[in-house]
């Protein structure tokens, strides 16, 4: 298999995450949407580490960095779900709407 | 047809699969559970990319805890559901924005990356890439790997304190 | 003194500031700013024409702006005229602002009233100090302006309001030929000063065709401003406003505008033979046209108006015939006799309240002043001789006689006859035979007839500044010694005593003694009675072609506005309201609009990096 499709792939995975990020109305799945663009992300970084000009471990470290990053984002992200669902009552991202103005 | 791409093929069907059944569901459970699919498609296509270490990183991460925290968080805010509710939000123009771009973005980048091709194969990163990144990271990315740390650390503390029932909240409930 | 001539017109405008400022606290008091503000103009340019007198020109410039190649300055010029001009304009306005106090008196808009003379005389002042044609045109619009305020001063009387109204289109129509003459003046000499364009003229940098339509041009805003044929129709329609106002704007200074502008440039207009022979043509036809209107009006202040006209008719026909001389001094006696006819008429208005001169009469008895000094002013227009309208008159008659056609000679010995015709005409049927119930008519204020008593006297002794016996001072002073007095055959002046003694004679024979009904003429061709009464139709005539006609294209105008214009304009404005409410839509607090909006951006760049390969192209 060539580079070209893992990359293709990562972008098809990429464009679902972003859509699903852009248009879901429950904020765990927007989260984890979050989380499958951070992953389409993820392969491109492995998929570079064999396939790219210089093929090397470098892209594994950052793979697992990004991975770490993004457990990271989803424990604070639900942290703030928690919150945000003890003073409005709802987990819907449309309601959460008065920054605004 | 090799193997590999036989392999290919399959895992990247489970992983788009998985993202596609996402969109479409409507119990929140259930597109989770659709997301596991695409989770494990992607680590085993890891494997493929000779990332075995990775790729174990990311049952554990992804489909294990990530997945399990979501359930919870799910759980933890959803008392009761109805299923005929809205999945999504703003009008149809919010949509066909949001569709658009994204599909205009892909089709463009695509274009980009469809002819990429270094000719490089990496496949002694194969077997032992568990030590290789290892001394990696404690060498070459000591301070990153540190600071890494640091993060989950502070996220840990952040995410006590934002889920923390404050005295006020806790009589509410 | 001279240099300092440019303060004489501060001080009018002073008062107009002040006025405007504290006028509604002062009230009546406002009468005295006025009064002493025009006073010290008065003194001031008294001043500067002694000094002028027997000094030379002056005349100094400041640069206003610089625009390219062009600088534009202002500037006082103080040539004779200009000194001459100065001190006549101070002078009536002084005496206007006295007699005002009275006959205004219990006004409710009295400051107002006060403060409008004020920059009228301000900026009359202005005009006649101004070297070049811009600041001319600057203060003559100012002048315009000042007229148009005091002759709408009752604004709410229709009549008042259509005639300022009428009076300002109309000068206006003359004030673009000004203006488009100064453009192409400026076109060709580059320069706006009037030294400039004469030495243009002198050194053919102008070419006689050229010079020949500019000036025309000029002389149609002439045309507008001094009420001549066939722009005439406002001026008697201006006799709406108060009769001081009358007095001093619309008989002594403003309509003397136009005959002054030409007199400035009077260069310029005897460098083309045609331009001549237009300002005389315009002026003697105006002198007979006006004064056969006059001989049937029945308002007091129109026959004055017309005969107002008829004057400036003669003195543009004097231009046109060469002599400058003889048009300034028309222009001066005829500001002062005309300034105390307006003055006294108005004290006779204020006596009985009425305007119609045939619900008047006998009044000789009740208005001891006014009436003898009415008199003199009639004897004086009518050109009995001794008095200042004689000497005046028998000068442009010379001058026409010598040099213009001999037809136009005619027409202004017709006009005379006239005018004295109508001038007795109105003084019999006003002051003598049976008092018509006015029984309460009494004489004005002393500071009504104290003003009225000193133009009197300058009605009679005006005159003896230029005469046939004991010299020609104003004449040489005006020319600086070039002047020479006409040779003109004595003949005239007998002959111009007779006609203005005939005209009485007629008027006495059918107003006074009433020895010859009044209608012996209108019995007997009743259509030119109809036509006089009429004003020849000339209003009418106008409503019926420009009237109409300008209405029916701006109704048409008025609709392409309202569904064109507007229509585009609706459209701008709702595509600016649509893209403003589909922008404020986008403002909802709402995360994932604003991360749409970003990706959609975002996907706009990456596709055009796509399409045309990078940064780089």
């Amino acid at each position: 298999m060539t580079l070209s499709a893992y990359l293709a792939l990562a972008l098809i995975l990429f464009c679902i995450g972003l859509y699903g990020a852009l248009t879901k109305r429950n904020t765990v799945i927007v989260l984890i949407c979050i989380e499958l663009m951070l992953n389409a992300v993820n392969i491109n970084f492995v998929a570079f580490a064999k396939y790219g000009a210089h093929p090397s471990v470098h892209g594994h470290v950052f793979a697992l960095f990004a991975i770490a990053v993004a457990a990271a984002e989803a424990a604070v992200g639900l942290a703030a779900l928690i919150a945000f669902y003890r003073s409005r009552k709802t987990v819907h991202v449309d309601e959460a709407n008065s920054l605004k103005h | 047809m090799s193997g590999t791409d036989i392999a290919f093929f399959l895992l990247a069907l489970a992983a788009i699969a998985g993202g596609v059944t996402m969109l479409q569901l409507t119990n929140v459970v259930h597109m989770v559970i659709a997301l596991v699919m695409t989770f494990f498609g992607i680590a085993g296509l890891y494997v493929l990319l000779s990332a075995e270490f990775v790729a174990v990183v990311q049952v554990l991460i992804y489909s294990g805890a990530i997945t399990i925290i979501m359930l919870f968080a799910i759980m933890l805010t959803r008392h009761h559901t109805d299923q005929r509710e809205r999945q999504t939000t703003g009008g149809v123009w919010h949509k066909a924005v949001a569709a658009l771009s994204v599909i205009a973005f892909g089709l463009a980048v695509y274009f980009g990356i469809r002819q990429l091709d270094f000719g490089a194969d990496g496949s002694a990163l194969s077997g032992d890439n568990a030590k290789a990144i290892g001394k990696s990271l404690y060498s070459y990315y000591t301070i990153p790997f540190e600071i890494v740390s640091v993060i989950l650390l502070v996220a840990l503390i952040g995410a006590i304190v934002l889920a923390k029932k404050d005295g006020k909240g806790a009589e509410d409930e | 003194m001279m240099n300092l001539a440019w303060v004489v017109p501060l001080f009018p405008l002073g008062s107009f500031i002040l006025l405007l400022l504290f006028g509604r606290r002062w009230k009546q008091r406002s009468a005295y700013v006025g009064i002493a503000a025009t006073l010290l103009s008065l003194l001031w340019a008294l001043v500067v024409l002694v000094d002028r007198l027997g000094g030379s020109t002056y005349e100094a410039n400041w640069t206003w702006m610089t625009i390219g190649g062009v600088t534009l300055t202002v500037g006082i010029s103080v040539t004779a005229l200009n000194a001459w001009m100065l001190a006549l304009v101070a002078l009536v306005s002084w005496l206007v602002h006295v007699y005002s106090q009275g006959y205004m008196a219990g006004d409710e808009r009295f400051s107002t009233f006060y403060a409008y003379l004020g920059l009228f005389t301000f900026a009359m002042l202005g005009l006649v100090l101004s070297p070049n044609l811009l600041q001319a045109y600057i203060f003559w619009e100012l002048v315009g302006l000042g007229s148009f305020l005091l002759i709408g001063f009752y604004f709410y009387k229709e009549e008042a309001k259509a005639a300022a109204k009428k009076a300002f289109i109309m000068t206006r129509i003359g004030d673009v030929g000004f203006l488009i003459g100064m453009m192409l003046l400026f076109w060709q000499t580059h320069s706006f000063d009037y030294d400039d364009i004469f030495r243009a003229v002198g050194d053919g940098t102008l070419s006689p065709g050229m010079t020949t339509l500019a000036v025309i041009l000029i002389f149609i805003g002439a045309i507008g401003k001094s009420g001549q044929f066939p722009l005439h129709t406002w001026l008697p329609d201006a006799m709406e406003g108060p009769t001081p106002v009358s007095a001093l704007i619309h008989a002594a200074t403003m309509v003397a505008a136009g005959v002054y502008l030409v007199a400035a440039l009077f260069p310029l207009y005897e460098a083309s033979h045609t331009a001549m022979m237009t300002v005389a043509t315009i002026g003697g036809v105006t002198a007979i046209f006006a004064a056969t209107i006059g001989l049937v009006q029945t308002d007091i202040k129109r026959v004055l108006a017309y005969s107002t006209i008829s004057q400036l008719g003669y003195m543009m026909l004097a231009l046109g015939a060469g002599s400058y001389v003889a048009a300034i001094f028309h222009l001066t006696t005829h500001a002062f006799f005309k300034a105390l006819l307006f003055l006294a008429a108005g004290s006779v208005i204020h006596a009985v309240r009425t305007q119609n001169i045939e619900e008047m009469g006998g009044l000789w008895r009740r208005l001891p002043w006014t009436a003898p000094l009415f008199l003199i002013g009639a004897l004086s227009i009518s050109g009995v001789p001794l008095f200042a309208g004689f000497f005046s008159k028998d000068e442009i008659l010379a001058a026409a006689w010598t040099n213009g056609p001999r037809l136009l000679f005619w027409l202004a010995v017709a006009a005379a006859l006239l005018t004295s015709f109508y001038m007795f005409r109105l003084f019999f049927l006003v002051f003598s035979g049976k008092a018509r119930h006015h029984e309460d008519a009494h004489e004005a204020s002393a500071s009504m007839v104290a003003p009225m008593f000193v133009l009197g006297v300058l009605s009679i002794a005006s005159g003896y500044m230029q005469t046939p016996w004991f010299g020609s001072f104003l004449g040489e002073w005006l020319t600086d010694g070039a002047y020479r007095h006409e040779a003109a055959p004595g003949w005239i002046a007998v002959l111009a005593t007779i006609v203005s003694f005939a005209g009485i004679f007629l008027a006495w024979l059918m107003y006074g003694a009433q020895k010859m009904p009044r209608d012996w003429l209108s019995a007997r061709v009743p259509y030119v009675d109809e036509l006089l009464r009429r004003h020849y139709y000339i209003d009418d005539i106008y409503r019926l072609t420009v009237v109409s006609l300008v209405s029916w294209i701006s109704r048409l105008l008025a609709y392409v506005d309202r569904f064109l214009v507007e229509g585009l304009a609706r459209l701008a404005a709702g595509i600016v309201g649509a893209a403003a409410s589909a922008g404020s839509r986008g403002q909802n607090g709402q995360a994932q609009t604003y991360g749409a909006v970003t990706v959609a951006g975002l996907a706009i760049l990456v596709v055009i990096f796509a399409l045309t390969g990078g940064y780089w192209l």
